[in-house]
């Protein structure tokens, strides 16, 4: 039974001369993000996935189709069936002319939180077949309050490489410039329809009356959400502060480590220079057992909680200064209405 | 003397919501077609309701048609119900699509083969997109079939054609906008920053409609309807009155609140920059 990293194998686009070129851009079919939020909404409070079909046209990745992948709080949904269910769906579409390519996966997030060790995981697997892959982030909560948070992720080269060959220490990451900015790039997304896509579209065009979007934007108490803002800044300088703390302790306990080294080292040369002056063997001066090497902690971990507190401050700034604009204009009307 | 015939009473009072999504989806599948097909076909998922029936999402079905026969690919269709099952599993087929305008004879043939699938009680829907763009816009019209019989014998399927209009729900709404204002020849880039001004536009407008409707009735141009004048009334009277020195205090507060906020994010992300330095800095090399 073919598993589904032999089929994407397959199925990856000829076009591999094209891998020195990065992706720039992903354009977006139109149907493709109603299906992504039509997906990711029904499914709240779960996280969903799905994956991402389309073409790879040089620095352009185009997505074209996309399907959602079931079993989202369904545990007993094994590996095998998963992948039967990936390629029994690849096969009924390229009946009907789907492009067959996977171009990346899909995934909801909550509040826009999706730097994971799972997700850099999920890419590499996806690198070993296809070399240029995105990982489409949706946050269903940021479009209810009226804007399409959806961005378009991947991973950067020099990472990948770095991943897979397990250089994660903190020395090789050093030495190859990688700090925690290098994990994610963010590839600007547009979207584009087809003609007659657009016809229909002009025809759907709804009426001007207020939704409920605008009433969330045209909202001056933002108390709640700015509350919530802060506690995730908290939580995420907490989890700084731990990584933070866990990297002093192991240069700690390895100063201590060296310290005890130089002192048994010391104590063992004094007695081989004794055992020497009285004739006997001297004794091995290293001795492994006694000093058991200390795991250093994963630098991943550390860049990918520093990476999710720096989004956070992003997004926080941002709403903040969403806010005050209309602290403004509120103030704007009221003197006009004042001076009328 | 013929028998009257019979015509059951199919309840009529069905109406059909499609998403957007559905109608996007028949359109790409209808560009992606087969060269000699005229039209595609394929199956409807939603939910039923109180005769409400609801088009949430699709697939195409390939199938192939002559003049007088027609036949549907029967496994595939069962194996993507299978398969959009596993993701919804409670959406089930409520009818059939296609997309052309003309009623053709295979299609009470194919009415009837979703006739025989497990639907709901008010039998399947046949949706038609009209794609061929010959009355300057893309309908969609909804119908449902009711077999015509005389006595006991079977003698034609009659479509009627139902009330159906495009739900846009309030997270598509969004996209649809996106959607509108892009230009399909260069695709439109996702922009975060919009919004406010697009929605004190609509204020805007909503007002100036108010207003002018006002306007009319004191001229006499229009006529009053008094539920609409206690409406905008009771509307009025709601926004309360702020003394000046009230507005002052909350609006301080207001921005006092965001510039806090505001202030520990850039404090954060500064000490996070800082702490980097400091600890890469600081780190023995082993």
């Amino acid at each position: 039974m073919a598993t589904a990293a032999e089929v994407l194998k397959q199925t990856a686009p000829a076009a591999a001369e094209s891998a020195a070129v990065v992706v720039r851009q992903v354009q977006l079919d139109g149907q493709v993000v109603l299906k992504i939020m039509q997906h990711c909404d029904g499914a709240l409070p779960n996280i969903v996935t799905g994956q991402l079909l389309g073409l790879d046209v040089g620095a352009l990745l185009e997505v074209t189709d996309c399907f959602p992948f079931p079993g989202g709080d369904d545990d007993t949904l094994d590996e095998q069936a998963g992948a039967n269910y990936q390629i029994e769906m690849m096969r009924c579409l390229r009946e009907v002319n789907v492009d067959n390519n996977t171009v990346g996966w899909y995934q909801s997030s909550s509040f826009g939180s999706y730097q994971t060790t799972e997700m850099i995981e999920t890419f590499v697997s996806y690198h070993e077949s296809i070399r240029k892959c995105v990982c489409l982030v949706y946050d269903p909560q940021r479009s209810a309050r009226g804007q399409l948070a959806l961005k378009a992720v991947r991973l950067k080269d020099a990472f990948i490489t770095h991943f897979k060959e397990q250089k994660l220490t903190g020395k090789d990451l050093r030495e190859a410039g990688i700090s925690w900015r290098d994990v994610f790039v963010e590839v600007p997304v547009r979207i584009h329809n087809s003609s007659l896509a657009q016809a229909l579209v002009a025809d759907l065009d709804p009426a001007p009356r207020i939704t409920a979007p605008d009433l969330e934007r045209l909202d001056l108490g933002g108390a709640a959400y700015l509350t919530k803002t802060i506690s995730g800044l908290i939580e995420g300088a907490d989890d700084v502060l731990a990584e933070a703390q866990k990297i002093s302790v192991y240069h700690r306990n390895l100063a201590r480590q060296q310290q005890h080294m130089a002192q048994w080292l010391a104590k063992r040369r004094q007695e081989n220079a004794a055992r020497r002056a009285a004739g006997e063997e001297a004794l091995p001066e290293e001795d492994p057992a006694a000093f058991k090497p200390i795991p250093e902690p994963p630098m991943l971990e550390q860049y990918l909680v520093v990476n999710q507190l720096a989004a956070g401050c992003e997004r926080a700034t941002a709403a903040c200064q969403a806010g005050m604009s209309k602290l403004y204009v509120m103030q704007a009307l009221q003197k006009g209405g004042a001076q009328a | 003397m013929p028998q009257s015939a019979l015509l059951p009473l199919l309840g009529l009072n069905v109406r059909v919501q499609v998403h957007p999504v559905v109608l996007l989806s028949i359109c790409d599948a209808y560009i992606r077609r087969n060269d000699k097909q005229e039209r595609v076909i394929g199956t409807l998922l939603g939910t039923v309701t109180d005769g409400l029936v609801s088009v949430q999402r699709c697939y195409v079905v390939p199938h192939n048609e002559s003049a007088d026969q027609v036949a549907v690919d029967i496994v595939h269709h069962k194996t993507m119900l299978e398969l959009h099952q596993k993701v919804a599993p409670q959406q089930t087929i409520v009818g059939w699509y296609s997309t052309t305008s003309s009623n053709v004879c295979s299609d009470a043939l194919i009415q009837e083969f979703y006739a025989k699938e497990p639907t709901s009680s008010s039998g399947p829907i046949h949706l038609v997109v009209d794609t061929s763009l010959g009355g300057d816009r893309v309908d969609v019209r909804a119908y449902a079939s009711r077999g015509l019989s005389l006595g006991d014998k079977a003698l034609a399927t009659e479509f009627v054609e139902l009330p159906c209009n495009v739900l846009v729900g309030e997270a598509e709404r969004v996209g649809l906008n996106l959607l509108v204002s892009g230009d399909h020849e260069r695709g439109k880039p996702l922009a975060d920053s919009e919004g406010l001004p697009e929605s004190i536009a609509r204020l805007q407008q909503l007002l100036a409609t108010a207003q002018r409707y006002v306007e009319d009735v004191v001229a006499g141009r229009a006529k009053a309807d008094p539920a609409i004048g206690r409406h905008l009334a009771d509307t009025l009277a709601d926004i309360p009155r702020l003394e000046p020195s009230d507005f002052e205090r909350l609006f301080n507060e207001g921005i006092q609140d965001q510039l806090l906020v505001s202030y520990f994010a850039n404090l954060v992300r500064s000490q996070v920059a800082l702490a980097e330095r400091l600890g890469t800095a600081a780190l023995p090399l082993v």
